[in-house]
């Protein structure tokens, strides 16, 4: 049964999603916003915020999946070939993510450069995770909600007294400009608020669901925008330089202490939630594969995904900057079709199943 | 059927020689043994009894000795009137009364009556009912089940006297025809769960049933998993609890061990010392067991990951400290643990299986010869020994998980030593999605954590004071959801 | 079970384990590791444009770490020096231990982030570590010996330590605030200016923090030798601009740094005698504030604090010790206006180096970004100090 409760969805949005930005995204976004990059994140925060919004207002309508709802609509197949695109588009949009975490466990978990053979049993991981379906990314989100306060909380207490909020003053010194490619070259990390819609009919809508989980994700957002905030109230101009700060910035205040490295323990636990944030997309792919071909074993199209994403993980091993670079510069429009425009739109779907026409004799 | 005996179907007659041979011809062992004596006006009588498991003296006193101070009756309800039995059942057939024999009750046959008197004189020997070695408690019960069902329902029985306790029997085994009681409270289980225990336990066709663990396992959703999925206790106050709670219980004749279901991990870092003492000290002592079952995990694998990949996990003094400590071991780090690890589960082996006065000089031949001397040759480092050490005795303080504790921890080294910190955070991240898709009888492994119910962390690694455990686990979703109500509390408050 | 996931849990299996019992998969393992705990470089004594790296390593010992210094006395780069440091003594250095990075003073001369850049590039390579610059050559400041017999880097990270900061002894940077401060529009930073004292000869003459010397060795140092960071080096596009002496340091830390709990010296004349006061000042409050008044820049440095006696150099009665809490009002004014002084001449440095030591252009950045173009480069110039200082005592 791939049910999910409401709440589970708002532990997501509060607790597992928010790791995916605070790996290298704080550094890349500092390099276009500088000292705005709160105004640059919160735009990005603003649009999926209200996409989500619109998601949650579908989803009290009604109780149908988004497969349910295209075929309603256009029929099967063509809700079959939209799942198919999904699939290919979360699957693509966790190839970033994923070479981003390669290189933060490889610089960050390592005093030498491991190889590649330390990083391939994610795939094995991942692949566990896709078998296993939707109802373990709820249950993942509850545990990982404790985790994540607990860590977070403890890196940013660690981080607090090295950071000079002052920093991030004069407000819109970047300009227009730099918000804007901020926020636009962040958009490869803001591709969450499609889940929602891939989750419809796979939970139940209580009341006060959008509040709830709008809450939720602002409490998420607020996470980020914190650790932004910290983050360049310590590094300032050499946060462009700080490729992983979530490893760095509660590092000042414990190296010289005589438990020396305690702050390292959080960050494992940040990296575990990572693993849990990057097998969302992935599972999520594997999800419509399965309702496109429903009479497939799981293991089978699992197995085939994560060995895909491990080909490319080896083919783009040495081209981080370079996959980095063209997904800020190409992906946008097609994050903004698939995670912006195509939930707004799914409010158009119909709701009740087309009346079959009667033949004319 | 009993062994290939092809008149076993064959009714009784009113020949006595005939019944009796009838009888031998089913059991013909030699300690299947016939007793024959008379009645006082000379009919025949015999008792043919299982030698070893019956009690011949009160055979003797209450069956043999009136019969033979009276007159031969004329039917079986005659002879019941004249035996002093509170237990007499009637065996048409030879076969039915073979059944009984082998449980202990012997069959007494009349000449000239059809039919066999079976008489409830069975004698096993049974243990006293004790305090079990595996769960030792400080303060409250001590006793334990033992390995007759019928003393054990007999424990059962007298902690919930309702007569909405249900034991419904079945035989399990071919050759060993077990019985295997399900134990609930009719209106506060959840039915279903009733029903697909004894569905699973009605559907078992096997030789024997030795002991409880091979239920357990016909009863597991995952049989082939490495964690516990039914729950197990020794101890009849716990049962008795469970079963209140709306589990269901399972006692196995033979076995002093109970199985619960549905279960749920958090249930073994419960103790039933916890519910005698203060819920601040509770709560306490579950957190430390779960701190304890985590470093027994961790602690030797972050040991070795923190050598081969990332000596920034130890700060400089203790970096130096085991630094020196390791100079000229011939062992790299991670076979160094793994080699302890091996030997610690060979000592804790042979210590349980060890005759108890070798025991001694087993501890120290494993404190002192196996661990000093090894530090002192240079074949392992002192701060590996006592990691190992440390570890080894956390895992002890949730004895429910030692067993699996062992294998998780020697996965755990194989992955810090093959992939460092990293693999420890997969193998973690692999175990967590396993335990989370691990639902049983509708209760998911990992309740009431994830999913999430709120209402049952009042007793689960917290412990609320009792009255707050005014409702049973929602996870369990029986009907009867109240388990406690407190007349005039808000007088006595404020009174 | 089924059959798929058993032959993937089996090939998993296989796979670790055969990575376990190898266990030679690129990793480099503490057996075959050498903990760096300093790093001292100099202007190569060789090759003028080289330098000379020297590496202090930390030497488990029975009781204690003890060092061993490796020197690389040309090395193009820092990193090179490092690596040359491996092939030297076949073990593979690891600075993620490294608490000190050492400057020689010729090394000041030109822009230090030529040999600091190394430390800011890896991720191996913690940028938490102190940084200071040595009077002489940083490879004799490794080779000197503790009196307490600890290791000479742990010695000077203690001399360094920010509870020195917090008395107001020592100005203490870390690398990652002096790459901070190089990389701002201000370019200016500053770093403790240590200097070796020779203390006492031990019974055999020999270094008692190990001092072993491979590579060019030069004779490690024969005594015992003490730490004195009390003075300040500051530094203008990475290059050394000026030095505060031991009274500025303590004056700017009261003004800027964390400093909390100080001890100073004043001086009072009393019926033409004078006398020097040792004070013990506890710092309540601190601020530095930059204003534009009528288009000129202002800066308002306010800071209050309680004073004690510690000592005096005359003879005291009896009774003034006991009222030792009690400071008399003309040496809190003294003290006051000492400080006042201390900090003007400590502007005075700042103007005349273009070291923008107080952050006074980041603070005209933040607070007035319009007419922060028209001021930057004239701010340490024009700036006007006011002084706001009251000390105070108990009555």
């Amino acid at each position: 049964m791939d049910k999910l409760k409401l709440r589970q969805i708002c532990f997501l949005f509060a607790a597992v999603l928010p790791v995916s930005k605070l790996i290298i995204y704080p550094s890349t976004l500092s390099y276009y916003a500088k000292n705005d990059l709160l105004l640059a994140a919160a735009v990005n925060f603003l649009l999926e915020g209200g996409v989500i919004a619109l998601v949650l207002l579908l989803a009290r309508r009604t109780q149908c999946t988004l497969f349910e709802l295209l075929s309603n609509t256009f029929g099967k197949t063509a809700a079959k070939a939209v799942y198919l695109l999904l699939a290919a588009f979360l699957f693509f949009s966790a190839l970033l993510p994923v070479l981003e975490h390669k290189t933060f466990v490889t610089q960050v978990l390592y005093e030498n450069v491991p190889s590649l053979l330390s990083f391939a049993p994610f795939f094995a991981v991942s692949c566990f995770a896709c078998v296993k379906g939707l109802k373990t990314i709820g249950r993942i989100a509850d545990v990982a909600l404790p985790l994540f306060c607990l860590a977070f909380t403890v890196l940013l207490l660690l981080a607090l007294p090295q950071a000079d909020f002052g920093a991030l003053l004069p407000v819109g010194a970047a300009g227009g400009r730099g918000i804007f490619n901020g926020s636009l070259f962040g958009l490869p990390w803001f591709t969450e608020c499609l889940y929602p819609l891939l989750l419809l009919g796979h939970f139940r809508y209580e009341k006060g669901g959008t509040w709830k989980t709008l809450l939720s994700f602002a409490a998420g957002a607020g996470a980020v925008l914190l650790f932004l905030a910290v983050f360049y109230g310590i590094f300032e101009d050499l946060s462009v330089l700080t490729q992983y700060p979530l490893a760095h910035i509660a590092k000042y205040t414990t190296v010289f202490t005589t438990l020396g490295r305690v702050d390292l323990f959080f960050v494992f636990a940040m990296t575990l939630l990572a693993v849990f944030c990057l097998c969302t997309p992935l599972q999520l792919c594997m999800h419509c594969v399965r309702t496109v071909f429903p009479n497939l074993q799981p293991v089978l199209p699992a197995a085939a995904l994560n060995a895909a994403m491990l080909a490319l993980t080896i083919v783009f091993h040495y081209s981080f900057n370079a996959v980095q670079t063209f997904y800020m510069i190409y992906a946008a429009p097609i994050v903004f079709a698939f995670c912006y425009l195509l939930p707004a739109l799914a409010l158009l779907l119909r709701k009740t199943p087309r009346k079959k026409e009667v033949p004319h004799e | 059927m009993l062994l290939g005996v092809k008149q076993a179907e064959k009714t009784f007659g009113t020949a006595l020689r005939q019944n009796v041979a009838a009888i031998k011809a089913i059991l013909p062992a030699e300690d299947v043994l016939c007793y024959a004596f008379r009645t006082a006006d000379g009919a025949a009588c015999a008792a043919v009894y299982a030698d070893g498991i019956t009690d011949k003296e009160l055979l003797g006193a209450l069956a043999a000795k009136p019969l033979s101070l009276a007159a031969a009756p004329k039917t079986r309800e005659e002879a019941k009137k004249l035996l002093y039995f509170p237990e007499l059942r009637d065996a048409d057939s030879a076969e039915d009364a073979a059944a009984e024999i082998l449980a202990g009750n012997p069959a007494l046959l009349i000449d000239g009556i059809a039919g066999a008197i079976v008489l409830g004189t069975k004698k096993i020997a049974v243990r006293a009912v004790a305090e079990p070695q595996t769960a030792i408690t400080v303060k409250g019960p001590r006793e334990g089940f033992i390995e007759d069902i019928k003393t054990n329902m007999g424990l059962v029985r007298r902690r919930l006297k309702t007569p909405a306790l249900r034991l419904d029997t079945v035989e399990v085994g071919k050759y060993s025809k077990t019985n295997v009681s399900v134990v609930y409270l009719a209106g506060i289980t959840r039915e279903k769960i009733v029903r697909e225990v004894k569905a699973r336990i009605g559907a078992v066709q096997i030789d024997g049933v030795p002991d409880s663990s091979y239920i357990a396992q016909f009863l597991a959703k995952k049989p082939y998993s490495l964690f516990k999925q039914v729950g197990t206790t020794e101890k009849p106050d716990i049962f008795c609890a469970k079963l209140l709670e709306g589990r269901v219980g399972v006692l196995v004749d033979g076995s002093p061990i109970a199985l619960t279901l549905p279960y749920m991990l958090a249930e073994d870092f419960q103790s039933a010392q916890d519910y005698f003492v203060s819920p601040y000290r509770a709560t306490l002592s579950r957190l430390l067991r779960l701190a304890a079952v985590l470093i027994a995990l961790f602690l030797p694998a972050f040991y070795v990951a923190a050598q081969l990949f990332k000596l920034q996990l130890l700060p400089f003094a203790l970096l130096m400290t085991i630094s020196g400590g390791i100079q000229g071991i011939p062992l790299s780090p991670s076979l160094e643990l793994f080699f302890l690890l091996a030997v610690l589960e060979i000592l804790i082996e042979a210590s349980i299986r060890m005759p108890k006065y070798v025991a001694l000089a087993l501890s120290v031949i494993g404190a002192l010869v196996l661990g000093d001397t090894a530090v002192k040759a240079g074949l392992v480092s002192s701060p590996a020994i006592i990691i190992v050490a440390l570890s080894g005795i956390a895992a002890y303080t949730v004895p429910d998980l030692t067993g699996t504790l062992s294998v998780v921890r020697l996965a755990y080294v194989v992955a810090a030593g093959s992939i460092g910190t990293y693999g420890i955070l997969l193998l973690t991240a692999l175990i967590l999605y396993y335990l989370l898709s691990s639902d049983g009888y509708g209760a998911p492994l990992l309740a009431p954590f994830s999913p999430l119910i709120r209402r049952d962390w009042k007793d689960s690694l917290l412990k609320a004071d009792i009255y707050a455990l005014r409702s049973r686990p929602a996870v369990l979703r029986g009907k009867n959801k109240t388990r406690l109500k407190i007349r005039n509390r808000e007088e006595d408050a404020h009174g | 079970m089924n059959k798929v996931w058993t032959w993937i849990f089996l090939l998993a299996a296989g796979a670790l384990t055969l990575l376990f019992f190898s266990n030679d998969f690129g990793l480099i393992d503490i057996q075959k590791t050498a903990v760096v705990a300093a790093i001292g470089i100099d202007v190569s004594e060789e090759e003028p444009d080289k330098w000379s790296v020297t590496a202090q390593i930390a030497v488990p010992d029975a009781s204690a770490a003890k060092a061993s210094n490796v020197s690389i006395p040309a090395a193009e780069t820092v990193g090179a020096g490092i690596a040359e440091v491996n092939r030297k003594t076949g073990w593979y250095p690891t600075l993620v231990h490294c608490r000190l990075i050492l400057l020689g003073d010729g090394v000041a001369e030109e822009d230090v982030f030529r040999v600091l850049g190394y430390f800011l590039r890896s991720e191996f390579v913690e940028d938490s570590c102190l940084v200071a610059v040595c009077e002489g050559r940083a490879q004799e400041a490794l080779a000197a010996a503790s009196p307490i017999g600890e290791l000479t880097a742990t010695a000077i990270a203690k001399v360094l330590s920010s509870e020195a900061q917090k008395t107001g002894l020592v100005c203490v940077t870390d690398l990652r605030t002096f790459a901070k401060g190089y990389y701002s529009p201000a370019k200016s930073g500053y770093l403790p200016y240590l200097s070796l004292k020779k203390e006492a000869e031990n019974e055999n003459g020999q270094a008692a923090g190990g001092g072993k010397e491979e590579g060019k060795g030069t004779g490690g140092a024969q005594g015992e030798d003490v730490f004195d960071a009390s003075r300040t080096m500051l530094f203008y596009e990475g290059k050394r601009a000026a030095v505060l002496d031991a009274a500025e340091t303590l004056a700017f830390n009261l003004a800027e740094a964390s400093t909390d709990l100080a001890f100073g010296q004043v001086e009072t004349k009393q019926n033409g005698e004078t006398t020097v006061y040792g004070l013990k000042m506890k710092i309540t409050g601190k601020k530095r504030s930059l204003a534009l008044q009528e288009g000129v820049p202002v800066c308002t440095f306010r800071i209050r604090a309680n004073a004690q006696i510690a000592d005096e150099n005359g003879r005291a009665a009896l009774e003034e010790i006991a009222k030792k809490a009690i400071v008399p009002e003309e040496v809190l004014r003294a003290a006051e206006e000492t400080f006042a002084n201390k900090l003007r001449a400590v502007l005075a440095k700042t103007a005349e180096s273009g070291c923008d030591l107080f952050g006074l252009e980041q603070a005209l950045r933040r607070g007035f970004p319009k007419e922060y173009d028209a001021h930057k480069e004239t701010l340490l110039r024009d700036m006007l100090p006011v002084f706001d200082i009251r000390f105070s005592t108990l009555h």
